[in-house]
């Protein structure tokens, strides 16, 4: 037994310090991209294949984490809020320049060193095929003489093809609340509702209606880029129809501002490599893989980039100070009308649930099913009932508290010992066990999975 | 036609290609033998399974990620018979129902035969469900397809979430409890209608809401393991069998022979048991454990010798085991089609195709480039439940070591599970921390019977609701709008009437109540 714990120790041991040898290039330890949505969605192909090139272009690994919700505002903020050693890498999108113009985050642009932008994909206007508007023109007239009439839909209020929509409307001069817009979960239930005939049109970006346009089923009436789109060139630009207005959604990437200058620089430069289809991986290339999946492999560098951001940001910030648009935020429904409603609900059962006590004590049914368990009738005294429940809690406070600072196989090694001895197993067994089990989760989740599990002083 | 021949064929192909890959198969397996163990320890709930291995199925192809929950629910449904034949001891609440008559068989040394019965109907029972799946499914789609739209959406949800309520414990109004309260975590965060930050206190990271998986890995896994440390006594042994556990020795061949034979002796109960499980796995908010209940009360009732059961009838397992496995696929149906679930487990699969960025609605079985993924689902079921047999086989055979694990090695071990399952969805310690908040949540709300089946409904509808109600407000401020189509009256007026029915018969009882005081 103790031969085969000997073995099994030195072993895991050997596993562990493979991945603490550190030196002073960079990079010499893996790289996380925090991509802001969720998996399988555009942002996260783009980030991926980013990913993926920039393994073979850096040489360590890179692995990208959705740190999704609060319409990009978490991911935003983890990005560029991580530590400025150049490991962590914000994947940015078109929201960073308008959440906080909307009072959701302090953060901008400003708080970014971008990098490059890899992608540019333009909004258009759709709508069924047998609509009655063929031009911009025709809907505007609608618009004029029947505000309010006809309802939109694309995204949540508020959100990247709502504003564009917005935009559009107040380059002609009308309200942006003139078309009513229905908040949805994205473009692909906005155009199942266009089917089915609860909205009259949808404004959203190129390759989310490419399918649909091209069999026939949606036309659109004008797109927001500064030229016809490769693809889509019979879609005229808003440009042409003589509206001044353009909104493309990009897709970028930046790190915290305090990064050293030449990681920004070997960065940038992987990246530019990669964008520009230097760098291929078993024959294929970054913008063939992008051409593949319908996105416009529009790129930017540095301060170009950077020019861009500002630009846009300024725009948005006009659009989003108007007075008209931050009415139309409100809604007729504010946000806390439906958490009342449960709330009320709530104190409705709890009232209900003690006039039910009151009414049948005592004949509440026994026990349930598993505490037929001969654990159940084992007298154990309430004292070291509470105090097993605490050391439990006290174990997952201890990692939140310890992992950051002396790493995972440290800190999970004495909360499983320290657990495992409570609960009265021989000293022996609890040891081996830990010692199987920790070095292999950390190998299964770090190793296999790939999930940059917390590292700690020693790198583990 | 031929094209769509053509274009089936294809994506049925690539499906079968996607299903026997070694990944998924490997996957399957794997995830059979844990579903064995956990279902066989009493107090693991196949849910909690499905909780710890969430974390995974993040790292694998859609369909491998599908297929695990397909089969580790299976065989936890199934490894629960195990304890009850062998030690009266319910592995999973599903296998409740017909503990008195399993234990019997096995004191009258017949549990091979209690045992194999129990098998080959939850096969059977299992592609039974899958068959009605494929079946029903895509009609169910096409129907949505063309009627459904944020009215309808809002009074399915509504419908959903009551069932949910009403269904899954003894006590109504607790199980409304349960649910007002998960609906009241899923309006934290940035709320999606309205683009404004709720509850949030002003951090970032609040504004996410929240998290879904971590906050159902501390509601089965992490309360299981508090509760499990209240109860665990340091110094007995804590195995699940202190007595000697009967061996189990039966021929895989004569299994399925005598079974064919049980089969063919009442083959109208056994239809009648398989449609009826996946009728109320559709059911939200019923899941396996009713169905063998209900499953088991009618067999009784419409059995020729009903006083056999509870004293040792093979008839009855038959019928309740295929009972709660058939209504594992009939869970999938309105998960899939409408994105309401049937169950907890299936909760958790919206959560889990939801964070693959596949939203479960009537389209995944309606367009082409989806097909692979529905043939991918179906031919899962198909393989899951083939597998329970060598699988099943393999638990009846290793039974005796299996019910000697000490609970006290796997608490801590499960713990540690929990803690890096939750961190490793998004990498980020405030989810681990969420994680604790629902396991104490988890913890206290089953310490006093609710159920928490109800909350982790609201917490993955309650937005759902919301947002379909104030779409619902934005395109027509006025209320009747709610009923304005046929369907949406329909599925209204049936919504209003499962509220008021629990009122109405309160009332009535309390009348009853009353003049009863009043006659004595």
């Amino acid at each position: 037994m103790s031969s085969r714990t000997l073995a099994l120790l030195s072993l895991s041991v050997a596993c562990l310090l493979g991945g603490c040898a550190e030196t002073k290039d960079y990079p010499s330890r893996p790289i996380t991209l925090i991509c802001p949505w969720s998996p399988g969605g555009g942002t996260d192909q783009v980030s991926r294949q980013m990913a993926f090139f920039l393994e073979h272009e850096l040489g360590v690994p890179c692995t990208v984490i959705n740190a999704t919700g609060g319409q990009g505002v978490t991911g935003h903020s983890r990005g560029l809020k991580a530590i400025p050693d150049g490991y962590t890498i914000g994947v940015i999108t078109f929201e960073l320049n308008t959440l906080h113009w909307q009072g959701l985050t302090s953060l901008s642009y400003r708080d970014a060193i971008p990098l490059i932008s890899v992608n540019e994909d333009a909004a258009a206007i759709w709508v069924p095929k047998d609509a009655p508007w063929k031009t911009l023109k025709d809907l505007e007239r609608d618009v004029r003489n029947n505000p309010g009439k006809i309802k939109g839909s694309g995204t949540a209020t508020g959100a990247a093809w709502h504003l564009a929509l917005a935009g559009w409307l107040q380059s002609a001069g009308l309200s942006p609340d003139a078309i009513t817009w229905i908040p949805m979960g994205g473009a692909d239930p906005s155009i199942q509702e266009l089917f089915s005939g609860g909205v009259d049109l949808v404004c959203c970006s190129l390759p989310e209606a490419k399918l649909h346009y091209e069999r026939g089923d949606l036309r659109a009436l004008g797109v927001m880029s500064e030229e016809t789109v490769e693809g889509f060139e019979e879609i005229p630009t808003m440009l042409e129809a003589g509206y001044d207005w353009t909104l493309v959604g990009w897709r970028g990437f930046a790190v915290t501002p305090g990064t050293p200058d030449d990681r920004v620089a070997t960065l940038t430069a992987a990246m530019k490599k990669i964008v520009t289809g230097e760098v291929s991986v078993d024959g294929t290339t970054f913008p063939q893989f992008m051409q593949q999946r319908g996105f416009n492999n529009r790129w930017r560098e540095r301060d170009e980039f950077l020019e861009f951001l500002a630009e846009n940001d300024e725009k948005f910030g006009t659009l989003l100070s108007a007075d008209a648009f931050k009415q139309l935020a409100e809604g007729e429904i504010g946000p806390y009308d439906f958490p009342k409603v449960l709330g009320v609900g709530l104190i409705l059962f709890a009232v209900l649930l003690a006039i039910e006590l009151l009414f049948k004590r005592g004949d509440r049914p026994e026990p349930d099913l598993q505490d037929n368990s001969p654990q159940a009738v084992v007298e154990t005294t309430t004292s070291a009932r509470i105090i097993n429940v605490s050391l439990a809690i006290a174990g997952i406070v201890a990692y939140l508290c310890l992992t950051e600072t002396i790493g995972f196989v440290l800190t999970a090694s004495c909360i499983l010992l320290i657990l495992l001895l409570r609960t009265g197993t021989r000293p022996l067994t609890a040891v081996a066990i830990t010692v199987i089990l920790v070095p292999g989760v950390y190998q299964l989740f770090s190793g296999l999975l790939r999930v940059p599990l917390p590292r700690g002083w020693w790198g583990w | 036609m031929t094209m769509l021949l053509a274009e089936t064929s294809g994506a049925l192909s690539t499906a079968l290609t996607n299903v026997f890959s070694i990944e998924t198969l490997l996957t399957i397996l794997l995830c059979g033998l844990f579903g064995l163990f956990v279902g066989s320890i009493p107090g693991l709930t196949a849910t909690m399974a499905v909780a710890l291995i969430v974390p995974l199925t993040f790292f694998l192809s859609d369909v491998s990620a599908i297929a695990a929950i397909v089969t580790l629910t299976a065989v936890c449904i199934f490894a629960g018979d195990i304890p009850t034949t062998l030690v009266r001891i319910p592995g999973t609440p599903s296998s409740a129902a017909y503990t008195d008559d399993a234990y019997a068989l096995c004191r009258q040394g017949r549990h091979t035969d209690a045992l194999a019965t129990s098998l080959m109907f939850s096969v059977l029972g299992g592609l039974f469900g899958t068959a009605l799946l494929c079946l029903f499914a895509p009609q169910l789609a096409a129907f949505a397809k063309t009627s459904f739209s944020t009215y309808e959406n809002f009074w399915l949800y509504a419908i959903g979430l009551s069932c949910a309520a009403v269904v899954s414990s003894d006590s109504r109004i607790q199980g409304a409890i349960s649910l007002i309260l998960g609906m009241l975590c899923s309006m934290v965060g940035l709320s999606e209608v309205h683009s404004q930050p709720r509850f949030t206190f002003g951090s970032d990271e609040m504004l996410t809401g929240i998290h879904f998986i971590p906050a159902m890995i501390g509601l089965f896994g992490v309360s299981e393991v508090l509760r499990g440390m209240w109860k665990l006594d340091r110094s007995a042994d804590d195995s699940v069998s202190q007595t000697e556990v009967p061996e189990a020795n039966l021929s895989l061949f004569a299994m399925i022979g005598s079974c064919f034979r049980r089969l063919f002796k009442r083959p109208i109960a056994a239809l009648r048991s398989c449609s009826l499980g996946t009728l109320i796995g559709m059911v939200p908010g019923a899941g396996a454990d009713i169905a063998a209940w209900i499953s088991y009360s009618i067999s009784k009732k419409l059995s020729p010798t009903p006083e056999e059961y509870g004293k040792g009838s093979a008839d009855s397992i038959a019928d309740a085991s295929s009972a709660n496995n058939s209504s594992l696929a009939g869970a999938w149906i309105p998960a899939l089609v409408l994105g309401i679930p049937g169950d907890s487990v299936t909760a958790i699969l919206i959560g889990v195709l939801m964070m693959k960025n596949i939203t479960p609605g009537p389209e995944i079985f309606l367009e082409e480039k989806q097909q692979t993924l529905v043939y991918g689902i179906y031919l899962s079921f198909i393989v899951a439940n083939l597998m329970l047999i060598p699988l099943g086989y393999l638990g009846i055979r290793a039974s005796r070591w299996i019910l000697r694990v000490p609970r006290r090695i796997l608490l801590p071990v499960i713990l540690l599970f929990c803690i890096v399952g939750s961190y490793s969805i998004s990498g980020t310690q405030f989810d681990v921390l969420l994680m604790l908040a629902f396991g104490l949540l988890g913890f206290v709300l089953e310490h006093y019977r609710f159920p928490l089946g109800p909350v982790v409904l609201g917490i993955l509808l309650g937005a759902e609701l919301e947002k379909s109600f104030v779409q619902n407000l934005t395109k027509d401020p006025s209320l009747l709008e709610f009923f304005s189509r046929p369907v949406a009256a329909t599925l209204g007026t049936l919504c209003l009437l499962l509220w008021l029915y629990p009122l109405i018969r309160m009332i009535w009882r309390f009348a009853r109540r009353t003049s009863g005081h009043a006659d004595t």
